[in-house]
């Protein structure tokens, strides 16, 4: 058994002092370089570009739509397709207890230090990234029932019916909360001999005791909980279990550096999908909308 | 024969090179001289406080453009120029909300180079929030995090972290429609915590809303409490760099 700290030296590269290079001037010089590169280019950004400076703050005047800083956007454009919970904090933690778990995770030395080390990695990054934007925007796109108004538009459009509106059918096809709005919940009681079984899917008595101040543990209401959590959560789940085992069928996975090149990449698609989302396409009551039609505050 | 004992005639290069470079003053300053030499050159990078953050020699692939991209490299120098123009923003802004916004605005309109000062701010903000992201992707596509950097990954995700804080924090100091609007909303989120989550909003906003206490923290955190944090959190990350060995490359 080695000790740790006899690993951690065990699995340092071998130094090879003839590939050695001097710190001054060869690194040094570079660092020089990028460093006055950036300094004169930020400072023709900030003679070009002013920082924006609103009206003053007014507790009493709500802009519309109200957003937080843009790395948080991708929060913020979660929140609108689940439980603010979920999104603004356990989602989010997870993700940053995921990332920093990788390492522990993932120990094997194949593809240190070298670009996309293992056989398949730029075909599981490019398909981690590709996929993951697609279905984000895919998904975005159906909860903004994007996909209403395109058929609607289509169908009338073609002159095949003018007065066509999406069938009412399909409700709980409209959006994310077409599942608690669009599917008759309240006739979705059974009875099982004499027992009635949900009675009221929106009332489901948990009977969690010393919850009474919580009426959502008191009485689960199933269709708000299926539509803001349980969807959500399983999709957040299982698009990634699928995604690796599709991979995996493909031959593309042999390592664990394989999964998580794909899972990383992934999350890169869907975290820049989200900020670029959030910070592009939400106008007034974050309606989505191309940012050509978004109007610009300017109070 | 006499001829080899003379000294030969210095040069008026040598002259001024020597006025320069091997005085008393000078050499009390560098104990080295003038890196020209391999042996002054490795003595430059150890002897000084700065430049001893790195190692004298290192591998060849690692100067490489294209590994790295200098983008931790360059997160810090982002650092290091928020904290030089952050300072300087210090002697115009009072952090309170009568004169927040108006400080902002006396900044920009009478003081010379203010806007640039702030803009300058601003842009590197944003910047620093881009490198540090591109940065933790180049370590994890270049594999860079396996062992023995297990730790130092967890940190620089600590770093990230603070990066945003840090960012969020300055977010809210111009006290104008954009800044309060946008804490408003992010606290919120905070809120939403399950278990915590207003008692959390409660500590970071001093209040039920975004008002004087919470500039205040918010100033408070931004100049001092997080660049303190992440000072202690960056040495730990250069420290470990060097430690396990430098940057990754392969067995």
């Amino acid at each position: 058994m080695v000790s740790r700290a006899a690993a951690a030296i065990r699995t340092r590269p071998r130094r090879e002092r003839e590939a050695e290079v001097l710190v001054w001037p060869d690194l040094v010089f570079i660092e020089f370089i990028s460093a006055l590169i950036f300094s004169i280019a930020l400072m023709v950004l900030s003679a070009m570009v002013n920082a924006p400076l609103l009206n003053r703050a007014d507790p009493d005047t709500t802009p519309n739509p109200s957003k937080a800083p843009w790395y948080f956007l991708n929060l913020q454009e979660l929140l609108l397709h689940m439980e603010p919970a979920w999104a603004g904090v356990i989602v989010p933690t997870i993700a940053l207890v995921l990332i920093a778990a990788i390492p522990y995770w993932d120990r094997d030395q194949e593809g240190q230090g070298v670009w996309f080390g293992t056989k398949f990695a730029g075909r599981l990054t490019i398909f981690g990234f590709t996929a993951a934007t697609l279905i984000t925007s895919l998904l975005i796109i159906w909860d903004g029932s994007l996909h209403v108004v395109w058929t609607e538009n289509i169908i009338r459009g073609l002159g095949l019916n003018s007065d066509f509106s999406w069938p009412g059918g399909l409700d709980w096809f409209r959006n994310l909360r077409g599942f608690d709005t669009g599917i008759p919940w309240e006739s979705l009681g059974f009875s099982i001999g004499g027992f009635t079984m949900f009675a009221d899917w929106r009332a489901i008595p948990l009977g969690i005791p010393g919850t009474t101040t919580d009426p959502w543990l008191l009485n689960l209401n199933f269709p708000s909980f299926l539509s803001q959590q349980l969807i959500p959560v399983a999709t957040m789940v299982g698009l990634p279990v699928l995604f690796v085992v599709f991979c995996k069928m493909l031959g593309w996975i042999h390592t664990r550096r394989d999964i998580a090149l794909l899972i990383f990449s992934a999350f890169i698609g869907v975290y820049l999908t989200t900020t670029i989302v959030g910070t592009a396409f939400r106008g007034q009551g974050q309606d989505l909308k191309p940012p050509w039609d978004i109007v610009v505050l300017e109070e | 024969m006499a001829n080899l004992e003379r000294a030969p005639r210095k040069s008026i290069n040598d002259l001024i090179y020597d006025l320069i470079f091997k005085n008393y003053v000078w050499q009390s300053i560098f104990r080295t001289g003038y890196p020209n030499t391999p042996r002054n050159q490795m003595l430059a990078v150890a002897t000084n406080v700065f430049l001893h953050l790195h190692p004298t020699r290192i591998h060849r692939t690692h100067v490489k453009i294209t590994h790295t991209y200098c983008l931790g490299g360059l997160s810090f120098f982002m650092f290091l120029g928020l904290t030089v123009t952050g300072v300087l923003l210090m002697f115009y802004y009072v952090p309170s909300v009568e004169r927040a916004y108006q400080d902002i605005q006396a900044l920009e309109a009478n003081v010379r180079f203010g806007q640039l000062l702030r803009n300058m701010h601003r842009w590197m903000a944003h910047a620093m929030i881009i490198l540090v992201l591109l940065h933790m992707m180049r370590v994890f596509y270049t594999g860079a995090y396996k062992p023995p950097r297990e730790f130092n990954w967890v940190v620089g995700v600590v770093l990230f972290i603070l990066t945003l804080l840090l960012s969020f924090t300055g977010y809210l100091l111009p006290w104008d429609q954009l800044a309060f609007w946008a804490i408003t909303v992010g606290t919120t989120m905070v809120g939403s915590a399950p278990v915590l989550g207003d008692e959390s909003k409660f500590l970071l906003l001093g209040g039920f809303s975004v008002g004087p206490n919470a500039l205040i923290r918010f100033y408070t955190l931004h100049v001092i409490g997080l660049p303190l944090v992440i000072s202690i959190f960056m040495a730990v990350h250069f420290w470990r760099v060097r430690r396990d060995g430098g940057l990754a490359r392969p067995l």
